[in-house]
């Protein structure tokens, strides 16, 4: 699937995606920093952004660029020397609306969402599951923790839920540690148990990258078929560009922290206004016959303790403007409905002066 | 599982053989024999020994064969469960271990309790709390702990318990209890007596446990299959308890078989010091009276439980780890 149809599902068949409905995350101004004896480092620095119900929306970005701690921040499973330092998390939770951001890390209130109402698919499948359980176990135990059942019950459902995802034998499954399933079977195994309570809100943080390109196919079309499905809405983080095409309604490209365009796939992936956006494309390698030359952005990422000022890309822009970039950070400017740029080339400027 | 037990019961056979085998050579290396130094000990004391004494004790051990006849004549008996004769006790070497066993057993076996009971809480408590003013005062406390000889700790002990209550702890019973028929007050008085001694086998024990049960959970704790069960919403201490910590006890599940000789070497100058009637200084003193047939015994009986420690340790290890049950 190409981008061009990406955004065409977006404006016809999105579940939900109405721009009417009230966004069921809402992240506003996140701020997330860790602290470590060489300093503090602004992993996330100030991130906005909405998901609607049964949306699927991407977060792109080189690694360091902050997706996977803004993910972390959502759920609030930061390591130990990350802290939230500002902005909210609003997550609509059908009759209320809580602040994830200002909640006990491991309170009542996000253990109760956690793994319900927003579950969360890891990098490595084969180290999600603890070593000396059963994935069943570990399913059982999600579905029992957040459902009055039954462990009959809980163990239906679980083995429905694997059904559901793929695997070939669910009641011989069930009773399978992660070392007896091959690296699909571990990704479904995984899928199931993100999934086994139906949640509203999957988080999905570099699914694809540990695995081989089959299975990520596989992957793909798995969660696919399970969003149309179930209808839960979906943050797809990766550095692929691909799986983003492949998959999102939306795109949001990172920055060093920092939100820097975001739009419809067709928009961003078309039409890309901000530098960075316009060099990660570049940079990808293309199946087109005869030799065409890859364009990698020039520079190193900088030092996370010694951050630019200004906007963070300046220093390494090919448009870089002397004098306004290195100033203050470029505030957000539409460019058109529904996409947005940090950039100066496109406005801001004037408040400079 | 069965399959697993039967192999590993098989392989220690060969093993249990070579013990045998190391352990009489070592005890025959010295120049001489128990009876040349039996003889020079009772001629020392002035006593006259007739020759056909020192012919009949040398045929009946059959000390003039070659070795590997020794060597099979011992064997045979051991395994009849004659262990031969003890020349500086005068008794047969199965009395003098059956007396002293189940002390050493005992102490060892509550000494193995309070390692694990005292180590593994503190243990995890240092990992989840690290760099913790907790944690630096029980790393200060474990070090010292390791770098303690037993024996000073034994004194100090016994002094401490001195000056505070004015009772001296020696032995494992008080003196009018020594001959009492067991019973629940002779138990008591145990119990009163064998906690000491306990501790202090246990000490250096309880400290590496210490070390080692937080290095584990420190290494377990930021894997993500932890990450994800909290992501999942299970609760703080279960995240604990059901997962990481069931890996990080596996390797000290697999040193239980080791510990228990471990702590019977430990013994040997507790002992001496608080004068318990453990195996552990009859060991001492008959390998330096080469009383061969005690100290060889001895060291059977040592290397035997190891075996099935290690055997029972490789048990437990299959039952709690799935991956170890799939390897077999």
């Amino acid at each position: 699937m190409t981008a061009q149809q990406a955004g065409e599902r977006d404006a016809t068949s999105a579940p939900g995606g109405d721009a009417a409905a009230d966004p069921l995350l809402s992240v506003r101004n996140l701020q997330t920093h860790f602290f470590s004896r060489e300093g503090v480092v602004k992993a996330v620095d100030g991130v906005s952004f909405d998901i609607k119900p049964g949306e699927i929306l991407g977060i792109a970005g080189e690694s360091g660029c902050g997706k996977s701690v803004t993910s972390q921040s959502i759920l609030r499973i930061l390591p130990r020397n990350g802290k939230i330092v500002g902005g909210e998390i609003l997550f609509n939770n059908g009759d209320r609306t809580v602040d994830l951001a200002t909640e006990e890390a491991d309170g009542r209130v996000l253990r109760d969402i956690r793994g319900k109402e927003i579950a969360m698919i890891f990098q490595e499948p084969m180290t999600s599951f603890s070593p000396v359980h059963t994935i069943g176990d570990q399913i059982i135990e999600t579905i029992r923790i957040h459902q009055d059942v039954s462990k009959e019950e809980a163990r239906d459902q679980a083995v429905e839920m694997l059904r559901r995802v793929g695997m070939p034998n669910p009641v011989r499954n069930i009773e399978e540690y992660t070392f007896n399933l091959s690296g699909g079977m571990r990704q479904r195994a995984m899928v199931a148990l993100s999934l086994s309570c139906r949640p509203k809100l999957l988080i999905a943080d570099e699914p694809t990258t540990a695995v081989d390109v089959t299975i990520q196919a596989q992957m793909l079309e798995l969660l696919r078929d399970i969003q149309a499905d179930l209808g839960m809405a979906i943050i797809m983080i990766t550095h692929d560009l691909g799986v983003i095409a492949e998959l999102t309604d939306r795109v949001m490209i990172m920055y060093l922290g920092k939100e820097v365009e975001h739009g419809t796939v067709e928009d961003v992936f078309h039409r890309p206004q901000h530098p960075y956006t316009r060099g990660l494309l570049a940079s990808i390698p293309k199946m087109e016959p005869g030799r065409v030359e890859i364009e990698p952005i020039e520079g190193v990422v900088p030092s996370p303790y010694a951050m630019p000022t200004g906007c963070k890309f300046h220093t390494r822009c090919p448009e870089y403007i002397a004098g306004v970039c290195e100033k203050r950070d470029p505030p957000l400017t539409a460019v058109g409905p529904g996409h947005e740029v940090s950039c100066y080339l496109y406005g801001g400027r004037e408040e400079l002066e | 599982m069965l399959i697993y037990i039967l192999r590993r019961v098989i392989v220690m056979i060969p093993v249990t053989i070579l013990i045998s085998v190391i352990g009489f050579i070592i005890i025959q290396a010295p120049p001489g024999d128990f009876v040349s130094s039996y003889i020079a000990g009772l001629e020392a004391q002035g006593d006259i020994i007739e020759p056909e004494l020192i012919d009949s004790l040398r045929a009946r051990y059959g000390l003039g064969e070659p070795v590997y006849v020794q060597y099979w004549r011992w064997v045979s008996n051991f395994v009849e469960g004659d262990l031969g004769y003890s020349m500086i006790y005068r008794e047969p070497v199965v009395d003098i271990i059956a007396q002293r066993l189940p002390s050493s057993f005992t102490i060892s076996l509550l000494s193995l309790i309070l390692v694990f009971v005292i180590g593994i809480p503190i243990g995890i408590l240092s990992a989840t709390k690290q760099y913790s003013l907790a944690d630096y005062t029980f790393t200060v406390i474990g070090f010292l702990g390791v770098a303690t000889p037993n024996f000073l700790l034994a004194l100090v002990g016994l002094w401490l318990l001195f000056s505070w209550t004015g009772t001296v702890s020696i032995g494992l019973y008080s003196p009018e209890m020594q001959n009492a028929p067991f019973g629940l007050a002779k138990f008591l008085d145990l119990l009163s007596h064998i906690w000491l001694p306990a501790l202090i086998v246990g000490t250096a024990g309880t400290a590496e446990l210490i070390r080692t049960m937080r290095a584990n959970l420190l290494d377990e704790l930021p894997k993500q299959y932890v990450t994800v069960a909290r992501a999942r919403g299970v609760k703080p201490t279960k995240l604990l308890y059901k997962y990481p910590l069931r890996i990080a006890i596996n390797p000290v599940i697999s040193t239980v078989g080791w510990l228990l000789p471990v702590l019977v070497e430990g013994e040997v100058l507790v002992s001496l010091v608080l004068g318990l009637p453990t195996i552990a200084p009859v060991l001492l003193d008959s390998l330096m009276q080469q009383d061969m047939f005690l100290a060889t015994s001895i060291i059977m009986i040592l290397g035997i439980l190891t075996l099935v420690g290690t055997l029972l340790s490789d048990i437990l290890l299959a039952i709690v780890d799935p991956r170890i049950r799939g390897a077999v």
